[in-house]
């Protein structure tokens, strides 16, 4: 009966509506589809460089013996930033579960902020001299290059194109390009978007936007933050958003109307970002990654962050001398 | 002697009589209750027609500036307010949600009054309906923006600023951009109604001098054909034309007055502190979403700096409380208090930014909610008495311009009876004497 009803009220409405609107000239308002600010629908990528060859993955060796904290060689990197006193991080603060700033307490946290922390320990015997720097994505590798921070540890992905420009560190994260998706939108992979003529979001410089602008089908739109791409996502505005898994597990966990899915894309191994003058100090961060793997702190930080990704993969020391 | 020339030539009787003394009499009359019906008639038009825009400018054109400008204002205190409450470590305080919250309603209010009034104005092209109707639409989608953020935030999750920098993009690149659009047409067309209301009827006054001549001459004429020194009805009909025409000329040019200095120095210094108004809120916004946007924002630190350097030049004295300073009847003192106030915040703002980008982020936070918020609430309270008194003394010109018009109006409309009865009365005893 309710259900009679409701079909009749339905009804009447839509006669209504097919009524001519009394005396109306009035046109029907276009409806404002507001966007986050600096959206670039479609992203404009620029044509990838041929890569020059190069194993990515390898960095300098650890010295044979790590100096103890605040006993730093005089005239090193590290010296010098002892003698200041603070060490300059370049990262992100709005990366959930990576980096991000916890409301409740006021403070930085996540995967990354540790390892900057384990960093400062090394250098100072205190984990908390760390001075956060907070840079957007396109900002990762100038600020090395303008000497305005000592590192970045902001998901920085290895490749030989960013080696010509500054150093990592050995890998301290793996992750892979995937995809989130709205859950029950039927996408699993980026080939359903391109079947749908769909949009995929990612930030501006990073990898991942120039590795979804070389697919067919798909409208690359880029932003200034992945969590500007998620906002796209909800609204509806795109189809997807796509980096790496571990920047796109924060969003899930904020969401959890959205899914990862999809087989990786890419295998984006991420290095601590150093300016390409500062050999020293790219040794000894290799120096503390490696201590941090043996003593299995950087896995254990990885499963009190990351633990939804699965297992720790914890990527091994590859090393060029 | 010409005027004996009717006696002798006679044509028909007709003519016969106009030529006689009562005939001529007669004419004379008919001729000064034509002038000054004439005069009477243009010179009430003439203050009816400025009447209307002085009304236009009061009830139209004055009223939907002052909407355009509270729109503007009240959807720029939002976006500020929105960003404050959203800085505030834990949970925003509750008199920057009411704040919030009454500017919404402002705004809503502001826009259905404006989208009222532009029906009874001329609205060429719909420009002001359709700016307006752009504004009705985007209020709900920016405050749901607003709302979103909220109660992501309150998840302690970083995709609720996410939300917030998208509801400020549909307010800065969209919402305000419309309402300064409306500012601009509405105080245009109050200008243009000033400037119409405000010229001065120059025909009417020449009428009331011809019917000055006109009488003068009568009574020259009766002088000399009655012998009788002055004519009283004439007398008084001249008396009282002098009166009205001083009348006249006193009340419309006082309008024309008050009209002038209200657009001068009310309306066209009512804009630019209007101007300076949003340049401040809009500044506050952007400290506030510099800090919100943890490192995204550098962006916003330049329209701060753009803002305050529109407001107060970069040596604290220029931009546009340089010019209201400057403008015909400013209070300089209180002025540049203002300026003051704003290099003050500007100086203690820098302070922020370097302990923000310093990476003492929390500390900088703590600073932000500290004296500069302080000296942006005395600056905000400061423009907004200085805005109050100028739109008050604004209305009080327009008002004055109407009374002296309503007075104008009383003058022309009993004194033009007068001069017509005291004409008609003067002659018809004199033309009596000839039957």
């Amino acid at each position: 009966m309710r259900r009679l009803s409701l079909a009749l009220v339905v009804l009447a409405l839509t006669a209504c509506s097919a009524a001519p609107p009394a005396g109306g000239t009035e046109e029907r308002p276009a409806a404002l589809r507001p966007r986050p600010q600096n959206v670039a629908d479609p992203a404009v990528v620029a044509s990838p460089s041929p890569q020059p060859r190069c194993d990515p993955l390898a960095s300098y060796r650890p010295p044979a013996a790590m100096p103890a904290p605040g006993r730093m060689p005089a005239g090193s990197t590290m010296d010098r930033i002892v003698r200041r006193g603070r060490l300059v991080v370049g990262i992100d603060q709005n990366a959930y579960l990576l980096a991000y700033r916890d409301r409740t307490t006021g403070d930085l946290a996540g995967f990354e902020i540790d390892l900057a922390r384990e960093i400062s320990r090394a250098l100072f015997g205190d984990p908390g001299r760390v001075q956060f720097r907070h840079i957007t994505t396109q900002d990762r590798i100038p600020v090395l290059q303008r000497h305005e921070v000592d590192m970045v540890i902001r998901t920085v992905t290895m490749n030989c194109a960013r080696w010509q420009q500054v150093n990592f560190s050995t890998e301290y994260l793996r992750a892979r390009q995937r995809i989130v998706v709205n859950r029950g939108s039927g996408i699993t992979s980026l080939d359903d978007v391109a079947a749908r003529r769909g949009k995929v979001c990612a930030t501006k410089g990073s990898t991942s936007i120039a590795t979804i602008a070389t697919i067919p089908g798909i409208g690359p739109v880029s932003t200034d933050s992945t969590l500007d791409c998620l906002v796209l996502l909800q609204q509806g505005q795109v189809d997807a958003v796509s980096t790496n898994d571990t920047i796109l597990l924060g969003l899930v966990a904020q969401d959890p109307g959205t899914e990862l899915v999809g087989p990786p894309l890419s295998s984006e191994p991420s290095g601590v970002g150093i300016p390409k003058e500062n050999v020293d100090l790219v040794r000894f961060t290799n120096g503390v990654l490696d201590r941090l793997r043996s003593t299995g702190a950087l896995a254990r930080s990885y499963r009190r962050w990351l633990h939804a990704l699965g297992p720790a993969p914890t990527p091994a020391a590859v090393y060029r001398d | 002697m010409l005027l004996d020339v009717p006696t002798r030539i006679a044509a028909s009787p007709a003519a016969q009589r106009a030529r006689t003394t009562p005939g001529l009499l007669t004419a004379i009359t008919a001729g000064l209750v034509a002038l000054g019906l004439l005069w009477s008639v243009a010179g009430l038009l003439a203050v009816g027609r400025r009447a209307d825009r002085v009304d236009d400018v009061r009830t139209v054109s004055g009223p939907l500036s002052v909407h355009a400008l509270d729109i503007y204002r009240s959807l720029s205190d939002a976006d500020a307010t929105a960003a404050a409450a959203f800085l505030g470590a834990g949970t925003e305080t509750s008199a920057l949600r009411t704040r919030y919250l009454d500017d919404v309603a402002e705004a809503g209010a502001a826009i259905a009054s404006a989208l009222r009034a532009t029906s009874s104005a001329n609205d060429p092209g719909r420009a002001s309906e359709n700016q307006l109707r752009l504004l009705a639409a985007g209020l709900p989608v920016y405050t749901g923006l607003v709302e979103t953020a909220r109660a992501y935030d309150r998840q302690q999750l970083p995709l609720g600023a996410a939300y917030l920098r998208e509801a400020s993009g549909l307010m800065r690149d969209t919402l305000l951009p419309a309402a300064q659009r409306l500012v601009t047409l509405e105080t245009g067309r109050l200008a243009d109604a000033q400037r119409r209301g405000a010229d001065f009827p120059v025909p009417v006054l020449i009428a009331g001098l011809v019917l000055l001549l006109a009488l003068a001459g009568a009574q020259a004429f009766l002088t000399r054909r009655t012998n009788r020194l002055i004519n009283p009805g004439l007398a008084v009909a001249s008396l009282a034309t002098v009166v009205a025409l001083v009348w006249f000329v006193v009340a419309v040019g006082s309008a024309v007055g008050n009209l002038n200095i209200g657009r001068e120095s009310g309306s066209e210094q009512f804009t630019r502190l209007a101007e300076a108004r949003v340049a401040v809120l809009q500044a506050r916004a952007d400290e506030s979403l510099t800090l919100i946007a943890r490192g995204d924002g550098r962006a916003d630190e330049r329209h701060y700096a753009e803002m305050l350097t529109g407001l107060i030049g970069n040596d604290g004295r220029g931009g546009l409380l340089g010019d209201v300073a400057a403008g015909p009847g400013a209070d300089r003192a209180q002025v540049e208090r203002i300026a003051g106030l704003a290099a003050r915040w500007r100086a203690l703002h820098d302070d922020v930014r370097e302990l923000d980008d310093g990476g003492r982020y929390d500390e900088a936070v703590e600073l932000a909610s500290g004296p500069p918020s302080a000296t942006f609430e005395q600056l905000d309270r400061a423009l907004d008495e200085y805005v109050d008194a100028t739109g008050h003394w604004f209305d009080a010109r327009a008002d004055q311009a109407a009374a002296d018009l309503a007075g104008a109006r009383t003058a022309v409309a009993g004194l033009g009876l007068l001069v017509l009865a005291a004409v008609v009365l003067g002659t018809r005893n004199r033309i009596g004497e000839y039957r």
